[in-house]
C-alpha cells in the first residue's frame, strides 16, 4: 500500500511516559498539525485503533507489559491486521536494533530523545522517502 | 501575528511541561542517587542495577526532548557502563555484580545536572524562558567567596568556617587582582556573593564590574570595614556595594542579608499577569509585549471567567481595563476584593482617564493604581516587572517565618493540602516530613536564646541548601519544620533525612571557647495515605514521636517503626 506524504493525518502513538506523550502531542498536534489519539499501553492502543483509524502508528519501543514490538504483533494478529505504516521510537539506537526493525516492517525508527519542534517533519520525511518504494512486506 | 502567537503558545507550553519533567526526572534521580550510595564497591545485587538501568534508560531517552541534553547523554552513558558490568559479571560467573566506585560517584552526580539547569541550552530554538519559584532560593547552593590579602586569610578567615556552617558554598580567595578575578571566574556556581575588606573595596569592585559585564551581573558585593561610620558606610555605597557590616560581623543578619542578594539576582521569573481586556487584538499584543520579556500572562477576555481564571492562574498583579463592553472594571475590582485571597493582590487600570480627579475616584473604588493608555511596550514591561517584584516581596514578607524565611505555620499546612489534592489527580507519591530539634530547650537554656534563634536559622538554610526547588519547607512551630516533597517516596524521603540528619550533626557550633554539635529526629508520612493533609501531618508528628522515643538523632518512617537509623 503505497503511502501519500499529505496522506497522514491521523497519528496513533503508543508512550507510556506521560511526560513525553504530552510534549509529543505537542509536537505532533499543535506544531505538525496531524490529528493525535495517544495510548498509554500497547492493550490501550489495541481498543481503540479500530475506532480511531489512524495512517499511521508511532511506538515506543521500551514499555512495560508489552513492549513496541509486542504490540506491533499484536496489532498485526488483529482481525482485518494493520494497514498503516509504524514508525518505532528508541533511546537505544544500535544499527543492529534499527534493521531488526525495518524487517519487522517499520518504515523509519526515531531516535530518543527527540526534538518536539522538528518531530512532525522527521515523520513526514520517513513517510515520503517511502512513498511509492517497494514495501509489500509492510503488513 | 497568528503565526507568532502560535509558537508563542507552543514554547510556553513547551516550558511548562519542561518544568514537569524536572520535577519527575528529580524523583528519578533521587532514586538513583539513594540506590548508588547503597552501592557497594565489592557488588550489588541484580535487582537493583535493573531499577537503575530503567531509570537510566528513561532519562537518556527523554531528558533531551526537555532541553537537558547533557543529562540524557550521561545518563545514557551510565546505563551502558552498568549494562557492560552485569555482562561481565554474567560472563564471569560472579553475584553479586561489581560496580566502580565512579560510575557510582557519576551516578551521585547526575542530579546536579539538573540543578544547574538554568545555565543549560534553550529547550529548542523557539523557547528561550523558564519559570522558577520565585521565594525561595532552595534548590540553589549560594557560593561565597571572602577576598583576603594573604593566604592564611588574616582577620577575614574564621568567616569561612562560620559561613560553611550555615550551607554556604564558601571559599577563600587571595592574591593580586587578577589572581582573584581568574580564580572568581574559574568557580562558576549560580549566585555568588564577594566578601571583602572595605580597604580593597575599590580593587575587588572593579573586579565584579568586569566579571558582571560578560555574565549577566548575579555577583553581589559586601564590604566589611573596622567602624561603623557615616563616612566608610557612605563611600562603600558610592563604589557599589550592596551591603556594610562592621567587623567581626553578626553571623545571622550576614547569612540572611548573603541569602537574599542570592535570592535577588537570581530571581528569574519577572512575574504572572492576569490581562483584563476586552479588546482582544489589544490583549494579544500586551500578552506578547509582555511573555516577550518572560512575564508570564493570563488573558482573560470575558469578565464573567474572572474569578476563574484568577484561582487558576495564581497572578502577582492585574491590569484591567476600565471599561469592558457592558461591564465596568471599577466594579469588577471591588468585587475581586470580596474574595479574601485577593485582597491584597495589586489591580492596575489600564485606561485612557488622564483627569487626576478621575483617576482619584477610581483608585478609591479598589484599584491600586493606573497606567495611562496609549502605553509604549517598554514602559508596559518595565512598569509590570516593578509591580510583580513588589507583591512579590510584600507576599514574602506577609508569608514567611521572619527568623527563618520559610512559609510560616497554615501556609506550609496549606500546602500539604494542595499536594495530596495533587497526589490524587496524579497518582503520584508525596511525603511530608516533620522535623525537630532534639534537646532544644536545653541548647536555650544553657547557651541562651539568641544561640537558639542561630541554631534554629542554621538548620532552615541547610534545609534550604539540601533539599530541592520544588521541595517547600515551613516552620512549623519554635523549633519544628514541616517539610513537603512532592513525586517523592517514603523510603527516598527517609533516606534523605538520613543523610540530612547525619549531616546537620556534624556542624559545630561554637559559643566562646566551647563547641557542641546539636541532631534533629524526623517523621515521615506518605500524603496519599491519609485521608487529609491534617491526618498526614498528625501522621507525621507521630512518627517523630516514635523517633524521639527510640532515642532521637535519625528519621521515622509512619507506619515503619522498624525504618529507623
Amino acid at each position: 500500500m503505497p503511502v501519500q506524504a499529505d496522506s497522514v493525518q491521523r497519528i496513533l502513538y503508543v508512550e507510556d511516559d506521560p511526560d513525553i506523550r504530552s510534549v509529543a502531542e505537542l509536537a505532533l498536534v499543535d506544531v505538525g498539525g496531524f490529528e493525535v489519539l495517544l495510548c498509554e499501553s500497547g492493550r490501550e492502543a489495541l481498543d481503540s485503533i479500530d475506532d480511531f483509524g489512524p495512517d499511521l502508528v508511532l511506538l515506543d519501543v521500551m514499555m512495560p507489559v508489552m513492549d513496541g514490538p509486542e504490540t506491533l504483533q499484536a496489532l498485526r494478529a488483529r482481525q482485518g491486521g494493520l494497514d498503516a505504516p509504524v514508525v518505532f521510537m528508541t533511546a537505544r539506537l544500535q544499527p543492529s536494533e534499527v534493521e531488526e526493525y525495518l524487517e519487522m516492517g517499520a518504515i523509519g525508527v526515531i531516535p530518543k530523545p527527540f526534538d518536539p519542534m522538528t518531530l512532525a517533519e522527521q515523520i513526514r520525511q520517513l513517510v515520503s522517502t517511502n512513498q511509492g518504494a517497494d514495501r509489500r512486506d509492510l503488513r | 501575528m497568528s503565526e507568532s502567537k502560535n509558537t508563542g503558545d507552543v514554547s510556553s507550553r513547551l516550558a511548562e511541561l519542561r518544568e514537569r519533567f524536572v520535577v519527575r526526572a528529580t524523583s528519578d534521580l533521587l532514586a538513583l542517587e539513594a540506590l548508588a550510595s547503597g552501592f557497594s564497591r565489592g557488588g550489588v545485587d541484580r535487582a537493583q542495577l535493573f531499577d537503575a538501568c530503567q531509570r537510566l534508560h528513561r532519562l537518556a531517552g527523554s531528558a533531551g526532548t526537555f532541553g537537558l541534553p547533557e543529562l540524557g547523554e550521561s545518563a545514557r552513558a551510565l546505563e551502558k557502563n552498568l549494562k557492560a558490568a552485569v555482562e561481565q559479571a554474567d560472563q564471569d560467573g560472579v553475584d553479586p555484580v561489581p560496580v566502580s566506585g565512579d560510575v557510582i560517584q557519576r551516578m551521585v552526580a547526575l542530579r546536579s545536572m539538573l540543578q544547574g539547569r538554568g545555565q543549560q541550552g534553550p529547550l529548542s530554538a523557539s523557547s528561550r524562558k523558564e519559570s522558577t519559584s520565585p521565594d525561595g532560593v532552595h534548590g540553589l547552593r549560594i557560593g561565597v567567596a571572602v577576598i583576603t590579602d594573604g593566604a592564611d586569610g588574616g582577620a577575614m578567615a574564621p568567616l569561612r568556617n562560620d559561613l560553611e556552617a550555615y550551607g554556604f558554598d564558601c571559599r577563600l580567595v587571595s592574591g593580586s587582582d587578577q589572581a582573584v578575578e581568574a580564580a572568581l571566574r574559574d568557580w562558576g556556581v549560580g549566585a555568588m556573593v564577594l566578601l571583602c575588606d572595605e580597604s580593597r573595596m575599590e580593587a575587588v569592585a572593579a573586579i565584579r564590574g568586569s566579571i558582571n559585564g560578560t555574565d549577566g551581573g548575579c555577583l553581589s558585593l559586601i564590604a566589611l570595614g573596622p567602624e561603623d561610620s557615616f563616612h566608610s558606610r557612605y563611600q562603600v555605597a558610592g563604589l557599589g556595594a550592596d551591603a556594610f557590616f562592621c567587623h567581626p560581623p553578626n553571623l545571622p543578619e550576614l547569612t540572611e542579608r548573603i541569602e537574599y542578594l542570592a535570592l535577588e539576582r537570581t530571581a528569574k521569573v519577572q512575574g504572572r499577569v492576569a490581562i483584563v481586556e476586552d479588546d482582544t487584538e489589544l490583549a494579544e499584543h500586551y500578552a506578547l509585549v509582555l511573555k516577550t520579556a518572560g512575564i508570564e500572562v493570563c488573558s482573560v477576555t470575558d469578565p464573567m471567567e474572572l474569578m476563574g481564571q484568577l484561582s487558576s492562574f495564581q497572578p502577582d498583579i492585574v491590569l484591567m481595563d476600565v471599561q469592558l463592553g457592558r461591564f465596568s472594571g471599577e466594579t469588577l475590582a471591588r468585587m475581586v476584593r470580596f474574595y479574601p485571597q485577593w485582597l491584597s493582590l495589586p489591580i492596575i487600570y489600564l485606561s485612557s482617564e488622564d483627569d487626576p480627579d478621575n483617576q482619584l475616584t477610581a483608585l478609591s473604588r479598589g484599584a491600586d493604581e493606573f497606567l495611562v493608555k496609549p502605553v509604549s511596550d517598554s514602559y508596559l514591561v518595565r512598569a509590570v516587572q516593578i509591580r510583580c517584584f513588589r507583591a512579590r516581596q510584600l507576599s514574602r514578607l506577609m508569608n514567611r517565618d521572619s527568623l527563618t524565611g520559610l512559609l510560616k505555620h497554615s501556609l506550609i499546612k496549606q500546602e500539604v493540602e494542595k499536594e495530596l489534592a495533587r497526589c490524587r489527580r496524579e497518582g503520584h507519591e508525596s511525603c511530608v516530613v516533620m522535623v525537630d530539634l532534639d534537646h532544644f530547650k536545653s541548647i536555650n537554656d544553657t547557651w541562651g536564646h539568641p544561640f537558639g534563634d542561630t541554631v534554629i536559622r542554621t538548620l532552615a538554610n541547610f534545609l534550604r541548601n539540601r533539599l530541592r526547588e520544588t521541595d517547600m519547607i515551613g516552620r512549623y512551630g519554635g523549633e519544628e519544620f514541616l517539610v513537603v516533597l512532592p513525586r517523592c517516596t517514603q523510603e527516598a524521603a527517609a533516606e534523605l533525612f538520613r543523610e540530612i540528619a547525619e549531616g546537620f550533626s556534624q556542624l559545630t557550633f561554637t559559643s566562646g571557647p566551647e563547641t557542641f554539635h546539636v541532631t534533629l529526629s524526623a517523621g515521615v508520612s506518605a500524603v496519599g495515605h491519609h485521608g487529609s493533609g491534617e491526618q498526614a501531618v498528625e501522621a507525621a508528628d507521630q512518627a517523630l514521636y516514635l523517633r524521639k522515643k527510640a532515642g532521637r538523632n535519625g528519621v521515622t518512617v509512619y507506619g515503619m517503626p522498624g525504618t529507623t537509623s
